[in-house]
């Protein structure tokens, strides 16, 4: 099979890769752009470590062909943090002590993303619902609740600092 | 400057709940993983696996797969002359010679340019098997006339046992000549069993099933593998022992282990799932003949084919008591189903079901019995979830029935320091009773009553819990702690840090010496570089390496402090080191910074020698460590279905090194632990096929599915654990099921005794009553 040209946009940057039709998004992200921060923990997106942004929505990136990206945006962990500074969860995620083996962490963060952006203030059963489709075996997710739920306050709290 | 001096007794080191130094990078997808690393290159493996259980092999033909474009390389055992038929472990058996012993074990392997051609390459090669009669059911398995499994000679494999290094003192029994099936089989007995059987007033026999569970490490096993000119092979593996990797690799190459260097990358998660090798050897040897390096990463649906499971395991157990309560006689059988290889931890079942409790007559025979299913490995306290899923599902329902409080009566019996286990080694200080004690002060216990009286329409509720742990495991080890010239400390081991014992390790090292955590790094090198270290395993890292790296440090400080009392002209034991400077004790302006002394370490023409702190002990003393666990649960009668409101974990940890860290691990091992009472499972049809080879069919526990997991530390210091530190990694993972199986007959009146204890199983039992 023939490689088709893939232009899009990958954390605010325009981007061209060619890729064989029948590779994944995770794949093209990983292999051909070298952006190894989503994981690939089943390939069938059960377990949600490969999660990215698509247009501002949660995917699974193991289930979408990367010629599907075509003209759209796509935001992985690696584009979380802009300017170098962590965002708010990612900080509370270091300081609560949530990575353990940390081969979760870069989905978890993606589908927390996506929580906060829709719901500024979720209850502790939203954010527990939100990060349901990501399996974590190391932390029993009670620090990582903790921390999303931190986060949140945090980004409230700036909120209303600048509307004051 | 601050004017408050700092001494040893306040520095920034043990007992801080500091986060690790990792996060960052792991919170911003930068940690690299085997999977993440590309070389230039880079070839991928694929393996070709059987469908079958067992079959014998007839033919293979690798002809039309080697035509493929971009293959560079197609193995089968035919290729590796030195493959053994009696392969003694799993790592051993690289691929089949002529039979195969499980569905999903390696046939042939393929390398190529990419990975879409590799498996393309697997449909090309043709294999024809002869089907056999496959043994699937452990129980057919052991009756002589079985399927055998092993070749006629092989050896049982006792390395995992003796790895965890848990229970020692227990002879081997002789098998039955025609039962080719069983590997090992032990027996431990003390006093008469069927006189106190016969004169209890209370008898209960019960069997409990657990089935096989995969680890569930998110990243699957996955390695890269490069050759150099001079014949030196590079590992770089996800595992949790690079040394141990290493010994694996060499034996089934033959060749020196000072020609493999394993690089232990980033771990993600093993849970003793990553002790043994697995795809170490093939991949190494696609990188020998191809001469470039090679990749492979397995996929989920191999993990849960072809990994390396906690085995099955069958549990008879028949007690007695008096009515008073006084404990008779305890006779029990242990039936653990290894797979097609053995491997399986056997006394520590016998330990824990006859001797958590004082049982003065026991019998305890366990068998390891070998099937056609994938061989198994440890799984965070091997075995001891299991024991303690019958043990104390049946200390409760003894409870019920002489109508005693379940708590009383276990803290009544409870074995304590210096009485004999059934291997009659004695009981190491433990907390086993203070654990359980400070359980049942929790207000959910003491409100159990008003609990289940609180339960809404249609619904049922109760209380459960229940106490387990593990003995500790034990491996030399070795550490090195130098000053550096601006008075930081290096710390270099060659321990893996799969549960954030690095950070512990660096404030075990920051304490010894007397500087700040922040001025501590710690680095696991790889096996060219590290002092030799044995397995992150066992509940082991902080209590035997976290020991080397004390002595190293406590070291590195009495040379720092010799090299002052000559600049000083005082007297050793009367110096101290205080906000990075050695002062006189008592005499704060007179000292000498650990930057100076550091420096003429490293000084052109100096006299001073380089400060490098050195321990490489062995160790002999195991330290207990237990957990409790109690669950609150609500369940609906007419689906099964539970619903979990409150999990609380009471762990000992002897001393919280880092709590934060040690909190991690009891609510990560917690849900584990729960993940294998409630959901998981893997299933097997009659002919030895998985049937639920995805995490959607092969059920986790999400967030969506628990409360906040509430931690309880408590801390009795071990007496030769660093600063009293003792395991905390697996003691979690063991109460769970039957702390849920209580509640479930608290709430229900009904008791469950196979595992995972689903909706499905939960409604008929209720439907039966």
């Amino acid at each position: 099979m023939a490689k088709q040209v893939l232009s899009f946009t990958v954390n605010g940057e325009p981007v061209e890769a060619l890729v064989q039709p029948y590779v994944t998004l995770l794949d093209a992200l990983r292999e051909d752009l070298g952006l190894t921060g989503p994981k690939e923990g089943c390939g069938t997106g059960d377990c949600g470590a490969c999660s990215v942004h698509l247009d501002g929505k949660l995917v699974a990136s193991c289930l979408v062909l990367a010629m599907q990206a075509r003209g759209r945006s796509v935001t992985t962990i690696e584009g979380l943090a802009r300017g170098g500074a962590l965002t708010p969860v990612q900080d509370a995620f270091v300081r609560h002590g949530v990575p353990q083996c940390g081969f979760c962490i870069p989905g978890v963060l993606m589908a927390a993303a996506a929580l906060l952006a829709e719901n500024a203030e979720p209850s502790e059963d939203d954010i527990r619902y939100a990060i349901a489709g990501n399996l974590c075996r190391c932390t029993g997710y009670t620090k990582m609740v903790e921390a999303i739920s931190e986060a949140a306050g945090t980004a409230r709290n700036r909120g209303s600092a600048r509307g004051a | 400057m601050s004017t408050v001096m700092k001494t040893t007794r306040d520095v920034k080191g043990v007992g801080l709940s500091i986060p690790r130094p990792d996060g960052p990078e792991k919170v911003t997808g930068k940690v690299q993983y085997v999977a993440d690393i590309q070389p230039k290159g880079l070839l991928h493996a694929q393996l070709l696996r059987s469908p079958h259980a067992h079959a014998r092999i007839k033919r293979i033909d690798t002809s039309r797969a080697k035509e493929l474009a971009g293959v560079r390389a197609v193995l089968t055992a035919a290729d590796m002359p030195y493959l053994k038929k009696k392969a003694p472990t799993r790592a051993h058996a690289v691929l089949a010679i002529d039979r195969v012993v499980f569905a999903g074990q390696p046939v042939a392997a393929v390398a190529a340019d990419e990975l879409a051609i590799a498996e393309e390459a697997l449909d090309l090669i043709d294999v024809e098997y002869e089907v056999l009669a496959a043994a699937v059911d452990p129980l057919e398995s052991m009756k002589p006339g079985a399927p055998p499994v092993a070749e006629a000679g092989t050896e049982a494999d006792t390395s995992e046992a003796q790895a965890h290094g848990s229970v020692s003192g227990v002879a081997a029994v002789a098998k039955p000549a025609k039962a080719v099936n069983i590997s090992q089989q032990t027996t431990l007995a003390r006093g008469d069993v069927a006189k106190g059987l016969a004169e209890s007033d209370v008898v209960i026999e019960k069997t409990y099933r657990v089935p096989m569970v995969h680890q569930g490490y998110l990243e699957p096993h996955a390695v890269l593998a490069q050759w150099d000119t001079t014949g030196q092979l590079t590992l770089w593996a996800s595992t949790q022992g690079s040394f141990n990797t290493r010994s694996e690799v060499a034996d089934v190459l033959e060749i020196a282990e000072n020609r493999i260097k394993v690089i232990p990358v980033e771990c993600g998660g093993g849970f003793g799932g990553k002790i043994r090798a697995l795809c170490e050897p093939v991949t190494a040897e696609l990188a020998r003949v191809t001469g470039r390096p090679v990749r492979y990463v397995m996929t989920r649906r191999e993990e849960l084919v072809a990994g390396m499971p906690a085995p099955q395991v069958i549990i008879k157990l028949k007690t007695g008591v008096q009515r008073d309560g006084t404990l008779m006689a305890l006779d029990g059988e242990i039936i653990i189903e290894s797979g097609a290889f053995s491997g399986a931890v056997l006394a520590v079942g016998a330990v824990f079901l006859a001797s958590l409790y004082k049982w003065p007559a026991f019998e305890v025979r366990g068998f390891e019995v070998l099937t056609h299913k994938p061989s198994i490995a440890a799984y965070r306290a091997p075995v001891a979830p299991h024991t303690i899923y019958a043990i104390d599902s049946h200390m409760d329902q003894i409870a019920d029935a002489i109508g005693q409080d379940p708590v009383a009566f276990r803290l009544r019996h409870v074995e304590r320091e210096g009485e004999p286990m059934a291997n009659n080694q004695p009981w190491a200080s433990n907390a086993a009773y203070e654990v359980l004690e400070r359980l049942a002060q929790h207000p959910s216990w003491k409100k159990r009553d008003e609990w289940k009286k609180s339960a809404p329409a249609g619904r049922l509720r109760g209380t459960g819990l229940s106490l387990g742990g593990w003995l500790g495991g034990l491996q030399p080890t070795s550490a090195t702690v130098r000053l550096n010239p601006d008075g930081s400390l290096s710390v270099l081991t060659g321990q893996v840090d799969i549960a954030g014992t690095n950070i512990a390790l660096a404030q075990i090292a920051a304490t010894a010496y007397g500087v700040d955590i922040d001025r501590v790094k710690i680095t696991t090198g790889d096996t060219d570089v590290a002092p030799m270290t044995g397995l992150s395993a066992g509940s082991k890292t902080v209590y035997t390496v976290g020991t080397a790296v004390l002595q190293a440090a406590q070291d590195a400080r009495r040379q720092t402090l010799e090299i002052a009392a000559k600049e000083l002209e005082a007297a050793v034991q009367d110096l101290e080191i205080e906000d990075g400077k050695v002062v006189v004790r008592g005499v704060p302006d007179k000292g000498v910074t650990i930057a100076s002394i550091g420096k003429k370490g490293n000084l052109y023409m100096s006299k001073v020698p380089p400060v490098l702190g050195v321990a490489n002990p062995a160790f002999t003393q195991q330290a207990p460590a237990f957990a409790g666990q109690l669950a609150r649960i609500e369940l609906d009668p007419d689906t099964g279905e539970v619903t979990l409101h409150e999990f609380v974990v009471a762990q000992d940890v002897g001393k919280a090194i880092n709590p934060l860290a040690c909190e991690g691990q009891m609510q990560g091992g917690a849900v584990q632990s729960l993940g294998i009472a409630l959901t998981e499972g893997l299933m097997y049809d009659d002919k030895g096929r998985l049937m639920n080879p995805s995490l959607l069919d092969y059920r986790k526990l999400t967030a969506a599915d628990l409360p906040n997991i509430e931690c309880i530390i408590v801390e009795k210091p071990s007496p030769a654990g660093p600063f009293g530190a003792r395991g905390v990694g697996e003691p979690p993972i063991v109460p769970a099921p039957a702390a849920i199986a209580n509640a479930i007959e608290d709430a229900a009146g009904v008791r469950l005794t196979e595992l995972p204890m689903t909706p499905e199983r939960i409604a008929l039992a209720i439907a039966a009553r």
